[in-house]
């Protein structure tokens, strides 16, 4: 029965981390003023910094090796492709919602707010995706 | 099934050798030994022939390949 290396420890911790952090910014609408969205980075740092250490006191060999390497580039391909996608998409639907003629029936500072989060929704998206492409990596055949 | 197959699990066992033990032989970890072992994970040729010097055979005796179908 083989145990959780480091790498895979991490990397669930990473996941619940972000998980615990933006699910609830995103579902409960946090993203609406500017001291709640700082307040949420300065939380998934915090708690990133928490769960990795430790994860780290209690592993007691903590290499990387060549397959690690190698998942790590794996996730890395899988964020950045679904990063790509989502700014294309986005991209696309906001060219749509203009050429439609819609106007943003809502001040400008709630704009510059609202695109921060559309944005910052992506990286997250492309973060998680990256993290369970490595978790699966580590599960199946290479 | 095509593709690479190992007999490390038979050369550890004759030696008494534990999974780690390799792992730490061959600067791995226990984990990417495992993945070896159960031809999850085909290691980089300087891994492979660590793993072959570690139990001094042949990296044949070790490693052995059989093309996948079309590619013979």
């Amino acid at each position: 029965m083989s145990t959780l290396s480091y790498q895979e420890r991490s990397l669930y911790g990473s996941l619940a981390a972000e998980l615990i952090i933006y699910l609830p910014y995103f579902v409960l609408h946090h993203g609406n003023s500017v001291n709640k969205v700082a307040g949420m980075i300065f939380s998934i740092i915090v708690l990133q910094i928490l769960l990795q250490s430790i994860i780290a006191a209690v592993t007691r060999h903590r290499m990387t090796d060549e397959r690690d390497k190698l998942i790590q580039l794996r996730g890395y391909r899988a964020g950045y492709l679904t990063l790509a996608s989502l700014m294309v998409v986005g991209l696309g639907m906001l060219w749509f919602h203009t050429l439609a003629g819609h106007n943003f029936p809502i001040h400008a500072g709630f704009v510059g707010l609202h695109f921060l989060n559309v944005f910052f929704g992506m990286l997250v998206i492309s973060d998680i995706v990256k993290t369970v492409t490595q978790i699966l990596a580590y599960r199946k055949a290479l | 099934m095509p593709g690479l197959s190992n007999t490390i699990r038979e050369l550890r066992a004759k030696r008494s050798m534990t999974q780690q033990e390799l792992a730490d032989a061959i600067g791995v970890t226990r984990q990417t030994v495992i993945a070896i072992e159960l031809d999850k994970y085909s290691p980089s040729l300087e891994t492979a022939f660590r793993i072959a010097r570690v139990f001094d055979v042949p990296l044949e005796q070790v490693f052995q390949y059989e093309p996948p179908r079309g590619r013979r």
